[in-house]
This record gives structure tokens, C-alpha cells and sequence, in this order.
């Protein structure tokens, strides 16, 4: 019998996983799309009041916001993808099957976090492409934002996905819960032009640090960028450790 | 192959599992069957590593459950399979999961396939599928790797005949095999084609085990006798001592009659009622 606990057999499982999540996501493009879709529009429509209202960064601020408004509507991806494998009932299907818990997780996890990248850099690549979008610093630098703030949007969609009970709850917790704290954060509006009320509570939004770490990363300011960066791993790593914590006994306490 | 002793499980206030005991030998099949919350359920998570019991001992080979996924193959009570992917994809990442790959995977899937008639609707999604459809692809997950026990939850509740007897025509075949097999069911008939012996369980425990021969030993059939004006039924446990001794004692003239020897469906009545 092979060693189900050697390093090959563990990755081979994993392979698999990610494989079968892929497809899963091929599947079904839909929230892709419309996510991707929907901040180049509201860019185009955006950039003429941002650009009059900002001479210097209306680009920026308005590529930045947009994409993490749209951005944080991904967390339903990220919840649908764990919610639906109790819809489906599969989930203690994977859990019959030699899998640990932490190869179900990553299984599920690196496509999905494929998607949020790639949401991302298609929006940062419309924003340089066709809305103009001038960047100063490294590419890498961006990656790693981007890396950065798709973890932290992985591990808060993990976690809502263990705390709410059905597809809507979590629908009407992302749409609302998007909305709201990323406008706070200043994606359609910069903060300066936001009532004193907002400017201060803004940093309670991820959000907030994810605008400031992404122009940051624009302008080509490291340290600017490490700062917010490294705010927003604390957030990922809180919540994505309650998320496996609660994912680890099965989705048990996701009982409708 | 299979070893439970004085499984105990309790959900809150509800125990489940009550000193749940139940060994299945490799190349036995064994029917475990009881009414709705009987704790056949529970018992076939615990085997599957789904759930931990509070107190008892059970072992797959020697082995914690959670230690021998590899050597379980699990069917659900209810649907378990990704919608949106064909049969064939479903095979290939549970099989990768087993550890099978490429050409041990395209064969296995070859061979589940042909016990199982999957042929015509391998690559076909399984919300495209029928339920007796998806029922065939679900029990193919489970024998894929060619597991020495296997767990089937009602695997055939509400298929087709076709259904029913590719699976059990595959299970005969995997038993014949060696391999161990725990079939839940409340379709007694099914027992007797697939030869399993008995486990009738009742509040959480099995309380009674054995093959269907020893569990009906002592369990009375019935003699109908047609007299013309009134029909006789009489139970009897020796159903040719009962109707030599009647035929000398009646006085009328008989029109007919007929034996009918106790089924599995009585003997689980009988059991279930008087434990």
C-alpha cells in the first residue's frame, strides 16, 4: 500500500484537487465575468469626475477603487466555492478520502485564488491599457500587492463562509458588506472629498489599506506599499485561521 | 476486516449509537438493516472517519478508521457528486485522491465502468443524469479504488430494476472478490440475491446477528387451508409436522393448500418487535 503520508503522495492529492477546482471554475465563469466586466465600465465611467476632481492621481485613484470595490464583491466567489460543497454534499465525500484537512483547503483554495489574481491584474491591465494609468514602480512590487490584498479577500471569504448559513445570507452579506466598507475606504470617492465622519472610521476597512497599499505600489513607493501590506496579512492570517479552524470539523457548524 | 465493539455516540441529548458492536469478515457481505434512526447512519460515518465515537473501539485492517480512507469506499445515503462535471471527471479526481494515476485510473474507471453500465453517460455531467444514473456513478466512486471494505448507505433507494441489478451483480462480484461489504438497505429482498448475512440494528445497538437461515430458524411460516366454507390459516414453526398433524385432524373436505415460509421481512418484524 503507498505511504499516504509521503510528500509525493501529498502533492499528487493536492494536484488533483486544484485540477478538479479549475474545472469547477471553468464551469462557471459567471461572477467571473460580470467581475471583470464591471470595474472597466465603472472606470471608463469614473475617470472624466476623478481626473477633474484630482489633477494628479485621478488615474490612479480611480483604477485603485474601482478594482478594490469590485474586488471585495469577489468575496462571494470565494464563499460560494466552500458553500456549494454542502449544497452538493461533497464535502464529506473529500473528507472520506485519504485527503487531510489541509490538502482540502489548499485544493480549494489556489484556484480560487487564481481567479481573485487574475481579476485583478485584468483590471490593472485595462487601467494601464486604456484608461492610462501611469505606473512608476516595479511590476513585482504590484504583484505582491496584489498577491497581498487576493489573500486577504481568500481568507475574510473563507471565514464568512463558515459563519453564514445559506447562498443568500452570504449574498446579501458580501453585496451589502462590499458596498459599504469599500466605499468608506474610498474606492468611488477619495477620502478627502468624504464627510470627517468617514475619514475617520475609513481604516477600519480592509479596503482602505488596500487602496493605500496599491497606489502605493503604483507610484513605486515600497515602503508605502510593506506597510498596509503587512496590515492586511494580519487581517488574512486572523481570519483565515478562524476560517480552518471551523472548516477542519467538516462544516459542521454550517447546519441550515 | 471490520471490528466494532461498544460503539457509543451521542449528539446532545440523543444517543445514536448504544454499544454499537459489528465485525464484517473480508468477502462478506452484511446487510445492515433497521428502522429510520436506528444508528445505521451514524455507524457507516464512524467506519468512514466522519465522525469520532465517544466511547467503543473500531478498527478497518487493523487500523483507525481515519488511517484507512484508502482502504473505504464510501456511498452516501443522498446524492454526493459535483453537478457541474461528467461522470468520467468525478472518477478521475476521487481516483486521484486514492492514489490511483493514469493508467491504473484509466483502467479502474474501465472496469467500474463496465460493472456498472456507466458506458453510455461516461461523460455526460451528473446534473444531466437520471437518479438511477447518478446512483450507478455514486457507487462507481465508491468501488474505484478497489477498496477492501465498502460502505453503501441505501444505494438504491428509488433506481431503476436496471440499476439495482448492475449493483448488486457488482457487489456479488466484489465480495467474490474479498472484499468486505456493509449495505444499508430497507429492501429485504436485496439481501437474499446478494446471499449477505444479517445485521438488524434498534435504538443504536445490533440486536441480532447472523445469516438469514439461523436468524429464520424458529421463525414460524404459515399453513392456509382451503376447506370451501371457511379458509384456516395456522402459524408453524415446522411447517410439514404442522400440516401432517391438521390434515389428520380435519374432518372437511380440503380444496387446497399453500406454505409460506417465513420471509426476511418477518423476521425483521419479529426481531425489531420483540427486542
Amino acid at each position: 500500500m503507498p505511504d499516504d503520508s509521503s510528500l509525493r503522495t501529498r502533492a499528487l492529492r493536492v494536484t488533483a484537487l486544484t485540477r478538479h477546482n479549475l474545472l469547477l471554475r471553468r464551469r462557471d465563469p459567471a461572477n467571473l465575468i460580470t467581475y471583470v466586466i464591471t470595474p472597466m465600465v465603472l472606470i471608463a465611467l469614473f475617470k472624466p469626475v476623478l481626473t477633474r476632481l484630482m489633477p494628479y492621481g485621478g488615474t490612479a485613484q480611480d483604477v485603485t477603487g474601482m478594482l478594490v470595490l469590485t474586488s471585495t464583491l469577489t468575496l462571494q466567489i470565494v464563499g460560494m466555492s466552500l458553500l456549494s460543497e454542502r449544497t452538493w454534499r461533497t464535502w464529506e465525500m473529500l473528507r472520506s478520502t485519504p485527503a487531510t484537512a489541509a490538502e482540502l483547503l489548499i485544493g480549494k483554495a489556489l484556484p480560487v485564488l487564481a481567479v481573485l489574481l487574475l481579476q485583478q491584474v485584468v483590471v490593472i491591465g485595462y487601467g494601464v491599457a486604456v484608461a492610462g494609468l501611469r505606473m512608476s514602480g516595479l511590476p513585482v512590487l504590484l504583484l505582491l500587492a496584489l498577491l497581498v490584498w487576493s489573500i486577504t479577500l481568500l481568507a475574510a471569504g473563507s471565514l464568512l463562509a463558515t459563519l453564514v448559513r445559506s447562498h443568500s445570507q452570504l449574498t446579501v452579506l458580501t453585496d451589502i458588506g462590499a458596498i459599504v466598507l469599500s466605499t468608506l475606504a474610498g474606492a468611488l470617492l477619495p477620502l478627502s472629498m468624504m464627510p470627517s465622519i468617514a475619514r475617520h472610521i475609513a481604516p477600519a476597512s480592509p479596503g482602505y489599506w488596500a487602496i493605500s497599499m496599491l497606489k502605493a505600489a503604483i507610484r513605486g513607493d515600497a515602503a508605502g506599499t510593506l506597510a498596509p501590506a503587512a496590515i492586511l496579512g494580519g487581517i488574512a492570517l486572523v481570519a483565515g485561521a478562524i476560517a480552518c479552524m471551523r472548516l477542519r470539523r467538516g462544516l459542521a457548524l454550517l447546519r441550515s | 476486516m471490520l471490528e466494532a465493539i461498544g460503539l457509543v455516540k451521542r449528539y446532545g441529548q440523543v444517543t445514536a449509537l448504544d454499544g454499537f458492536t459489528l465485525s464484517v469478515a473480508p468477502g462478506e457481505i452484511t446487510g445492515l438493516v433497521g428502522h429510520n434512526g436506528a444508528g445505521k447512519t451514524t455507524f457507516t460515518r464512524i467506519v468512514a472517519g466522519l465522525a469520532a465515537p465517544d466511547a467503543g473501539h473500531i478498527t478497518v485492517a487493523g487500523l483507525a478508521p481515519r488511517r484507512a480512507a484508502r482502504l473505504i469506499g464510501v456511498a452516501p445515503q443522498e446524492i454526493s457528486l459535483y453537478p457541474a462535471v461528467t461522470v468520467r471527471e468525478s472518477l478521475c479526481m476521487f481516483g486521484g485522491l486514492h492514489g490511483l494515476r493514469r493508467k491504473s485510473l484509466a483502467a479502474a474507471i474501465g472496469e467500474v465502468s463496465d460493472a456498472l453500465c456507466l458506458g453510455g453517460f461516461l461523460d455526460t455531467r451528473i446534473a444531466s443524469l437520471s437518479g438511477g444514473q447518478q446512483r450507478r456513478a455514486q457507487a462507481a466512486v465508491a468501488l474505484l479504488h478497489r477498496p477492501p471494505l465498502v460502505l453503501l448507505d441505501e444505494p438504491t433507494a428509488g433506481v431503476d430494476p436496471q440499476t439495482r441489478r448492475a449493483l448488486l451483480a457488482a457487489l456479488r462480484q466484489r465480495a467474490a472478490d474479498g472484499a468486505a461489504i456493509v449495505y444499508t438497505t430497507h429492501y429485504l429482498p436485496e439481501l437474499a440475491d446478494l446471499q449477505a448475512t444479517l445485521a438488524v440494528a434498534r435504538g443504536g445497538r445490533i440486536i441480532a446477528r447472523g445469516t438469514a437461515q439461523q436468524l429464520m430458524a424458529g421463525l414460524p411460516g404459515q399453513i392456509t387451508l382451503d376447506l370451501g366454507d371457511e379458509v384456516l390459516t395456522v402459524p408453524a414453526t415446522d411447517t410439514a409436522a404442522t400440516l401432517a398433524q391438521l390434515l389428520t385432524t380435519i374432518n372437511k373436505p380440503l380444496r387446497g393448500v399453500s406454505v409460506t415460509e417465513p420471509s426476511l421481512d418477518d423476521l425483521y418484524q419479529a426481531v425489531a418487535s420483540h427486542a
